[in-house]
């Protein structure tokens, strides 16, 4: 079970498809349902189920280059490997907030575009869409801008997406806390008799973006070998695969300081490798003597035919020459010869000569090798020798290796060594200010630059100049390649002569697979702890508890029970396991001790803030609800409409003098 | 799904965005001039120069309060509860065992830790 090796699953994005613009929704009303998250986009028709479209709220656009017609910006589940184009993602949101309208321009596009809209230069449906607590009026008029001159849709509506989550998990007009924990910020909201306290709320701005950010560095500091192989894609999968949340931090650290727990919970992560043949001596010595094998087989063959063929050349031969003493017709026996490329037959002659002692000797070659045949594998099974060396260790003659000439070799490999390390505690020592060496070192050279040198007698003494290897930094010698090769050479002089030597390098004999897997231990609880203690990430902010304790402390102990009676958590990493305990545990610590403490988690995190907009826009009085474009003209872009689910209006207060900004701003609208 | 003939088709009619008004260009402002977008910390910082009234939010006004616990240390290293801080790397670390790994780290990773928790000081 504790060897278990996990693979990565690695999935790929799968296009969205493009819905069929119906006639019935052609022909109604029907609200287009978005929850506009920084990490997805939840969209679909009010009259779904579930959202027709969910996908990563990001788009890709290639980088231009020169000769070449721009790509296609892809956006969403069109991103079918989101690393491999890392570098050219592109998100509206900033934080929480949206700010890149351009982008989200695009994404709308793409969201119309697979509903399967085609009417033409309108969106005849309104949008319920969720936007951040205390989203700035800035942003909401430039979206409100956006949906009504570019698509001209007939009404929005905007609401928070924690509390369309709160109202679907069945806590309309209830007293509670929502704790909505997001990509980019943790929202906790106080509910009074189901209507939210906003000026109560507090952000926290820490989510699931941090924990696989935290993630990722993690383990990439922990496996530098493997930097590249450790993507944010794929710290987003083992966290949601493996990842918890201690009920009790530090007991737990606690557990897993003892080796034994360790083995048996950490997670082996196998990443992807390809296999290096790596051959033991043995196989290597097995492969030499079949490849010397092969090579003598083909020589023997290639001797042979060599041989057949002169034979058959010399037969021939002899046979015009029995031609010639037969008396045969000269012309005849010029043709002949001519033909073998002969003029005369003194040449002939000639020939016979060389191809018989040719034959002769090659068939001694063949009864040599076959004698030798037998001893082939003598031949190759030969040890590679020792290699000579540039520093000429002196090697003893067999009989003679002794334990002390061992001990030496070792102590001049160790001698070596500790240079290096004393070099390299110099070489830190150096680099800080602070350290008893480097202060020497200002010291002497301080000395140096002294102005009164009336008897400076410096330079007559040889020693004098020593002073200068002093207060160089490397001190005066470094780490040279000669050393590293001395070393190596050592080493394998060790090899050699003592089977029981550990070379210092030994992780090149790790298997590759082993090498490549990650021990996803500790980590898996404390990527998530962030969330807990932002500290851990250099967030100056409270975590999730603090904020709630901060919370209840504006009420009275009445209101305060209530609140904490009924806790809410949503949003996509809720659903790690242990969250709700990890609350509830922090909120017993902290009310009062006969105090009831309830801690309920959304059905479903990740979806109900969609399906509680969905919810809303199919009630009665929806339309009431609905920002128009008239009351867009008239009362100013950041207007809309408050709901049970949405901000508090506040219109930009009127500045104490014109600021700059603002009145530029208003040009531009 | 997408491969399919029919849906290929109305791919390429969506590259249109019929339902769109052709006269609206978001990249460019009134007067002709490229829009720039403004960050998150101009928006905000430029909503808190004004005088909210009591009964308000905005975007800075609902930002958690720093925690009143003391943050805990834990080792950079293991995660584990950090007893020492090594003076040299300003790593925090456990117990003896990680000190020499503490010690054996090249200057990148130190680096790559201190900067995760948020206190890397290239100063010193």
């Amino acid at each position: 079970m504790a060897e278990e090796v996990i693979i990565l699953k690695d999935l790929k994005l799968v296009p969205d498809k493009y819905y069929d613009y119906s006639q019935t929704l052609r022909n109604s009303k029907t609200p287009i349902v978005i929850d506009n998250g920084s990490f997805t986009c939840k969209a679909g028709w009010a009259t779904s189920s579930v959202p027709n479209l969910i996908f990563k709220n990001i788009l890709a656009r290639p980088r231009k280059e020169r000769g070449k017609k721009d790509g296609e910006t892809l956006i969403g589940n069109d991103i079918a490997n989101i690393e491999a184009v890392r570098f050219q993602l592109k998100s509206q949101f900033d934080r929480n907030v949206i700010t890149q309208f351009n982008v989200q321009e695009q994404i709308f596009d793409y969201t119309f575009s697979h509903l399967g809209i085609d009417s033409n230069g309108s969106i005849n449906h309104p949008i319920i869409i969720t936007e951040p607590v205390a989203n700035p009026n800035y942003s909401r008029l430039l979206m409100s801008e956006l949906l009504f001159e570019c698509y001209h849709v007939p009404g929005i509506c905007y609401g928070i997406d924690g509390l369309f989550s709160y109202q679907h998990n069945g806590h309309n007009g209830k007293t509670g806390l929502v704790v909505n924990c997001g990509h980019h910020t943790t929202h906790i909201i106080p509910v009074i008799n189901g209507t939210p306290d906003l000026i109560n709320s507090r952000r926290i701005d820490v989510g699931g973006y941090h924990i696989t950010y935290y993630l990722h560095k993690l383990l990439q500091l922990k496996y530098p070998a493997h930097y590249n192989a450790i993507t944010p894609s794929r710290a987003e999968e083992l966290l949601y695969e493996h990842g918890f949340l201690a009920v009790h931090y530090t007991d737990a650290l606690k557990q897993w300081s003892d080796p034994e727990y360790y083995d048996h919970n950490v997670k082996r992560i196998q990443l992807p490798y390809s296999m290096a043949v790596l051959l033991t001596p043995d196989q290597q010595r097995d492969k030499r003597r079949e490849m010397a094998k092969k090579l003598v087989e083909m020589n023997a063959r290639k001797r042979d035919e060599k041989l057949a063929e002169d034979e058959e050349q010399l037969h021939q031969l002899l046979m015009i020459r029995e031609m010639i003493e037969d008396g045969e017709p000269i012309e005849e026996v010029r043709e002949v010869l001519r033909s073998h490329g002969l003029k005369n037959e003194k040449d002939l002659r000639k020939l016979i000569t060389d191809l018989q002692t040719r034959i002769d000797r090659a068939k001694s070659k063949i009864a040599a090798a076959s004698l030798s045949a037998s001893n082939v594998d003598e031949h190759v099974t030969e040890e590679p020798k020792l290699r000579l060396f540039k520093n000429k260790i002196q090697l003893p003659k067999e009989e003679s290796i002794s334990k002390t000439w061992l001990k030496d070799i070792y102590k001049k490999r160790q001698d070596i060594i500790d240079k290096k390390t004393v070099r390299k505690q110099r070489r830190q020592d150096m680099a800080k200010r602070g350290t008893a060496a480097s202060l020497e070192r200002m010291r002497l050279i301080s000395q140096l630059a002294r102005k009164d040198k009336r008897d400076d007698d410096f330079g007559s003494r040889d020693e004098d100049w020593d002073v200068y290897k002093v207060i160089n930094k490397e001190g005066g010698d470094t780490d040279s390649e000669e050393e590293q090769e001395k070393i190596s050479e050592l080493e394998e002089v060790l090899r050699f002569y003592d089977p029981t030597f550990v070379s210092s390098n030994n992780n090149e004999e790790q298997n590759p697979k082993e090498a490549h897997q990650l021990h996803f231990g500790i980590e898996r609880m404390r990527c998530t702890e962030v969330l807990f203690q932002p500290s851990i990430i250099g967030c100056g902010q409270g975590g999730i508890t603090d904020t709630i304790e901060f919370i209840l402390k504006k009420y009275n102990d009445q209101t305060a029970n209530d609140i904490a009676e009924n806790v809410f958590l949503t949003g996509g990493p809720t659903k790690l396991p242990d969250f709700k305990q990890r609350v509830y545990r922090e909120l017993r610590e902290m009310r009062p001790l006969e105090s009831n403490i309830n801690v309920k988690l959304s059905d479903s995190p990740f979806l109900d803030a969609w399906s509680g907009a969905r919810e809303f826009a199919n009630k009665q009085d929806f339309h009431k609800y609905l920002l128009t474009p008239e009351m867009y003209a008239e009362m100013g872009g950041d207007y809309f409409i408050e709901n049970s689910c949405s901000n508090m209006y506040c219109p930009l207060p009127e500045a104490v003098q014109e600021p700059e900004g603002l009145s530029e701003q208003n040009l531009e609208i | 799904m997408a491969n399919n003939p029919v849906d290929e088709l109305s791919q390429r009619e969506e590259k249109k965005h019929v339902f769109k008004d052709s006269s609206f260009d978001n990249t460019k402002t009134n007067n002709g001039k490229k829009k720039l977008w403004r960050s998150l910390k101009q928006i905000t910082a430029q909503e808190r120069s004004l005088p909210w009234p009591d009964n308000s939010i905005n975007y800075s006004s609902i930002s958690a309060p720093p925690s009143f616990k003391p943050a805990k240390k834990y080792s950079d290293i293991s995660g584990l509860i950090a007893k020492y801080k090594d003076p040299q790397t300003s790593l925090y670390y456990a117990g003896h065992e990680e000190f020499s790994t503490v010690r054996n780290l090249p200057s990148d990773i130190i680096t790559g830790y201190l900067t995760l928790r948020g206190s890397y000081n290239p100063i010193g």
